[in-house]
């Protein structure tokens, strides 16, 4: 764990996880990005996502890695340590997968081929109509895992308060626990799954970006008071991270940075494990992530409203939840660093999720964007009807 | 009867779960909040996980070590207290976030799990406290001990190398050092570091 010994009061403390995703954050450090850019940013790897909370929110940390809904939670005070914070901007898109005990996955996936999720999830409900009860774990209760893992969940007919049994289990423990028959499936980030698949002991039966193609998966949280008090540094930090995550988006340089993840101080696993969620990686038992290109990096409000929409569909939210989530997302700090890169910068704010099964053309200053495909296992298209959002059938 | 009531009244059992995977600690810890008013201290089996220890204690407060990856799942205590009535709440003490910053930098995070009001469990967390935070500074004591005599062995290998290799007397070695490390704006012993370093890239810095 580092802390801010000797660094000045503007020094960045930055929380993470070792978790494949954290790899801007890991390469934007390990590379100098971060000094080049003029930020200085003091890394603190966490054991525990609780951990990340209690921190950013008791001021010890300025900034951390967090799953979206962990965020709007700690600043909807959903979660004892609340906190004022802001979103700068999105670290990622995928990365997760529904991985399930050999039992279970072997008829959802006989063919040897992964079904479509909707298909994996019905072959999922027989089972459970059969009589099973199946015990799957998130990695946080809030946390993109926990929203994705019930959507997919619902949308294949399986109620997730009562067909199947809901637990946390930090991600590194996940492949063990399943061995050990404590749990029969999990939700979790890469590289676990891969660790799960190469014990023996599960199989992906649905990948995240199944579910939701292209989702959101983690955004960098910055503690509102901080955020004002060093707005220099933190555009400098933001611009550092939006070029790491170009570099982590080129195919050339995934072993590089597979080598950089797997060592023993970040995730701690074979490096083609790590590699299978990177750009040109082997992909497997998780998608790829997606770091800054296509404006995977932009803190879209649609995407704030949509979590914030799926947390009030699971628990009971303040009235007024979808708002303030979308207040915490701030795509007008992202946009300054963006366009100090060069980057084009989207012209507005929202988007409807869901509405696109091919890339698309988005408006963006000054040139528009190629935006990846965005739909959902259901269908189901998000949309945002000026300060409304419903979420509507296919039309 | 709530822990609120248990402790006003004086009376009667305080249990609390004691999750430290610090042996030593969970000791002096468990000695400790005994003079605090807890009368029973359990700690989960091994390998337990933490929501089936406080299913299988009822206890009437959970001190976590956070170092603890697993201290995730207290989160998702709070989740599931619509199938269990009983109300969960971590210990967070709103009018003091001092001390709580204290608690959570001393490396313990606290929970309660019959809702207590909070200033009545606060002698206890303040024990723990109290020890957590002791045993990080011996910890970090015996870190920079370590780090400092690292770093002198470092130097006399230095200086041992520059003596031998390019004929300077100690005073020499040592000014040397300092001077370079001043024109770089590096640490001495950094510059110790990287002239071994290289020296060992050559083969030649081992002079035993």
């Amino acid at each position: 764990m580092t802390d801010r010994t000797g660094a000045g009061a503007e020094t960045m403390r930055l929380g993470l996880l070792r978790l494949t995703d954290a790899a801007p954050v890991a390469l934007a450090a390990a590379r100098g990005i971060f000094a080049e850019e003029g930020a200085p940013v003091a890394l603190s790897v966490e054991p525990s996502w609780a951990n990340v909370a209690d921190k950013l929110a008791y001021g010890l940390l300025d900034a951390a890695v967090v799953p979206p809904p962990l965020a709007l939670a700690m600043e909807l005070g959903l979660r004892p340590a609340a906190a004022r914070l802001v979103v700068p901007m999105s670290l990622s898109l995928n990365g997760n997968s529904v991985v399930l005990a050999e039992a279970l996955a072997a008829p959802i996936l006989s063919g040897g081929i992964r079904p479509p999720a909707l298909e994996a999830g019905r072959r999922l409900r027989r089972l459970v109509e059969g009589g099973l009860r199946p015990r799957i774990a998130v990695v946080h209760a809030f946390s993109t895992h926990d929203l994705l893992l019930r959507y997919w969940l619902a949308a294949s007919g399986i109620d997730p308060e009562t067909a199947v049994e809901l637990s946390v289990v930090p991600p590194p423990e996940m492949p063990a626990a399943l061995a050990a028959g404590r749990i029969d499936g999990f939700c979790a980030g890469a590289p676990w799954g891969g660790v799960a698949a190469q014990m023996g002991v599960g199989r992906a039966v649905v990948l995240s970006s199944a579910i939701w193609r292209n989702h959101p998966e983690k955004c960098l949280a910055v503690r509102a008071d901080w955020a004002e008090r060093y707005a220099p540094t933190l555009r400098a930090a933001l611009r550092a991270l939006l070029r790491a995550g170009r570099l982590c988006d080129e195919p050339a340089g995934a072993d590089a940075l597979a080598a950089l993840l797997s060592g023993s101080d970040w995730v701690g696993v074979p490096s083609e494990l790590v590699a299978a969620s990177l750009a040109g990686g082997a992909g497997g038992e998780v998608d790829r992530s997606v770091f800054a290109a296509h404006a995977a990096a932009f803190p879209w409000r649609s995407h704030a409203r949509w979590f914030a929409t799926q947390m009030a569909r699971w628990r009971s939210l303040p009235a007024d939840a979808a708002e303030r989530a979308e207040r915490v997302y701030r795509p007008d700090l992202y946009a300054q660093a963006a366009r100090e890169l060069g980057m084009p910068v989207p012209t507005a704010d929202r988007k409807t999720e869901g509405g696109h099964d091919a890339p698309w053309s988005l408006a963006a200053a000054p040139t528009p964007l190629v935006m990846l495909p965005d739909t959902f296992c259901d269908e189901t298209r998000f949309e945002i009807l000026g300060s409304e959002a419903v979420a509507a059938p296919p039309s | 009867m709530d822990l609120t009531e248990k402790l006003r009244n004086g009376c009667s059992k305080v249990k609390v779960l004691l999750v430290d995977t610090e042996p030593e600690r969970a000791r002096l810890l468990e000695a400790h909040l005994a003079s605090a008013g807890v009368t029973e201290t359990v700690r989960p089996q091994p390998g337990e996980p933490l929501p089936i220890a406080i299913a299988r204690t009822a206890p009437d407060l959970v001190i976590v070590d956070m170092a603890r990856p697993d201290r995730d799942t207290l989160d998702d205590i709070l989740r599931a207290t619509h199938h269990d009535p009983r109300p969960v709440a971590m210990f967070v003490d709103v009018d003091d976030p001092a001390f709580m910053e204290a608690a959570v930098e001393a490396g313990v995070s606290s929970y309660t799990v019959v809702g207590a009001a909070l200033p009545d469990v606060k002698p206890i967390l303040r024990t723990a406290v109290a020890i957590f935070r002791r045993y990080r500074q011996v910890e970090a004591d015996l870190h920079r001990a370590e780090a400092s005599l690292r770093q002198r062995v470092l130097m006399d290998e230095a200086k041992r190398f520059l003596m031998k290799h390019r004929r300077m007397s100690e005073p020499e070695a040592h000014r040397w050092l300092r001077r370079r490390a001043m024109e770089r704006s590096r640490r001495v012993v950094d510059i110790a570091t990287e002239l071994l370093g290289a020296a060992e890239g050559e083969g030649s810095c081992k002079d035993d």
